[in-house]
Parts: C-alpha cells; sequence; structure tokens
C-alpha cells in the first residue's frame, strides 16, 4: 500500500501532531461540516452551533481518543486490518457506525493536517496520507456483518 | 440553500482567491492529479505529463467557473447551464470523481489560508462546491 518512503513521511509528520488538539479539531470539523454525524453523538450536550462543538469537553475527549486510536494504527500499516479488528467488531455490533463516516472522518483528518501545515503538506504527502485514512476506514469496516 | 451567513464566508475565502486563479487551479490540478491519479484519464488533452503551464491555463479556467458561481450563488443553475451541457455531453466525468477534486479543493483552502480557515467557512465551501457538483451533473440524464 505505502512504499517505505511514505510510510516514513507520514511518520515524520504525523511524530509532529499534537493528538489531543487535532483530534479535537478533526472530529468538531467533521461534527459541524456534515451536521448529520451528530447523530451518533446526541449525549455529548450542546452541539448546535460551530462554537459549541468545537467548544465541547465530550468533542474533545473523544476526538483525542479517536486519534490516539489512529496513531496506534500508524505503528500496524502493514495489518491495518488486523490492528483495527476489534475496533471494527465494536463500531458493527455496539455503535451501528455507517463505515461511510469513517471516510469523511478520514478527509476532515487531512484537512486538518493541511491547515496546520500549510505548504509543508506537499501533494505527495497528502497522497500518502490518503491512502493511510482510506487503509483504516477499509479495515474499519471488514469485520461488518 | 446558502444563509447569508454562509454565503458571507463563500465571499470572504473568495476575495483571498480572487486574482490567484491560476495559481490555486494549478494547485488544485496538481493535488488531484497526485492523489487520484484516475482523475488524469479525463485530461489526456494536457498530455501524459502536464506541464506547469498547461496546469495553470486550465486550473485557471476551472477557478475562473467557480469565482462566476460565488458571484451568482443564488442562480447557479443558470449559470452554469453551459458547463452543465458540456459536462452532460462532451466531458462526462463520473459523478463520483467530483468529491475528490473538493477534498482536494478544502486541502489547497486549509494549506493556504491555515488559521484564517475557520470550521465555518469549511462548512460553506463544502456546502457550495458540493452545490455546484450536482448542478453540473444534473443534466447527466
Amino acid at each position: 500500500m505505502l512504499t517505505a518512503e511514505e510510510k516514513s513521511s507520514v511518520t515524520a509528520l504525523f511524530g509532529k501532531v499534537n493528538v489531543d488538539v487535532v483530534g479535537a479539531e478533526a472530529l468538531g470539523r467533521l461534527l459541524v461540516v456534515y451536521p448529520w454525524t451528530q447523530r451518533f453523538f446526541e449525549h455529548f450536550g450542546d452541539l448546535s452551533t460551530a462554537d459549541a462543538v468545537m467548544g465541547n469537553p465530550q468533542v474533545k475527549a473523544h476526538g483525542k481518543k479517536v486519534l490516539e486510536s489512529f496513531s496506534e494504527g500508524l505503528k500496524h500499516l502493514d495489518d491495518l486490518k488486523g490492528a483495527f479488528a476489534k475496533l471494527s467488531e465494536l463500531h458493527c455490533d455496539k455503535l451501528h457506525v455507517d463505515p461511510e463516516n469513517f471516510r469523511l472522518l478520514g478527509n476532515v483528518l487531512v484537512v486538518v493536517l493541511a491547515r496546520r501545515f500549510g505548504g509543508e503538506f506537499t501533494p505527495e504527502l497528502q497522497a500518502s496520507f490518503q491512502k493511510v485514512v482510506t487503509g483504516v476506514a477499509n479495515a474499519l469496516a471488514h469485520r461488518y456483518h | 440553500m446558502l444563509s447569508a451567513q454562509e454565503r458571507a464566508h463563500i465571499a470572504q475565502v473568495w476575495d483571498l482567491i480572487a486574482g490567484h486563479e491560476a495559481l490555486f487551479g494549478a494547485e488544485l490540478l496538481r493535488r488531484l492529479f497526485t492523489v487520484y491519479p484516475s482523475t488524469k484519464v479525463y485530461f489526456r488533452h494536457l498530455g501524459d505529463q502536464p506541464d506547469e503551464v498547461q496546469l495553470l491555463n486550465h486550473g485557471q479556467r476551472m477557478l475562473q467557473a467557480v469565482g462566476v458561481a460565488v458571484q451568482y450563488v443564488d442562480n447557479l443553475r443558470a449559470v452554469l447551464s453551459p458547463l452543465a451541457d458540456l459536462h452532460a455531453q462532451v466531458l462526462r466525468v463520473d459523478p463520483t470523481n467530483f468529491p475528490l477534486v473538493i477534498q482536494c479543493f478544502q486541502v489547497v483552502l486549509a494549506s493556504h489560508l491555515q488559521d484564517e480557515f475557520t470550521v465555518e467557512m469549511q462548512a460553506s465551501w463544502d456546502k457550495f462546491l458540493t452545490g455546484m457538483a450536482v448542478v453540473l451533473t444534473e443534466k447527466y440524464r
């Protein structure tokens, strides 16, 4: 999926990422840009405005959790399906999340990285990251039945 | 469809792009071709390895069309009608490609505007560009 060079550039860039902040931003932006995704988070309290979403402590906490998990996944780029097997079952059996949401979040994460890294986020880096987020989304969908 | 606030965000972002359509357009195409190489099948007239000049020219055309859409955001169907005809009859770009262009567009905006690229701007532009894509593919059948 990724060449050795791509893996190394992805890891290098992601190493500079503050997982707490970027996770919160990515999840927050997902909920604002694609408001129907809020359907999974009605218990999170106030999501009524963009400011409310971005400032919501539960959104921040959950965003952090999601990105920590993604971070872990980056250590297993050769076996994403294995790495995310349990989470895949959880998202299917307990959370009932349409896998399309994983693709949406992956795309939002790429936009957030572009925002933070600016010109450093070259087309080649974007290509590598899009492959990673697609791989993670597919891995998370893999155990659906 | 678009609220007054959304239109304001759209105009605000466009102000930062206006005058630089070629540069933004070229980067959009560069990202599109790098990240989603299958999209190159629709641009064979640019050659196997489009050079900077070709990307700037074609990119400018595409972004100028976006600029027109920004100006006439209340009347997209009328103002994009010739382009809709072109896409339906000549280009016939599979509709699944438009979200790929939109993703690259968001990345271009985000990487250039950075701190200024607020969540409201991202939301408004995603909605606006998606609306454009709907109009451009509406006459397909």
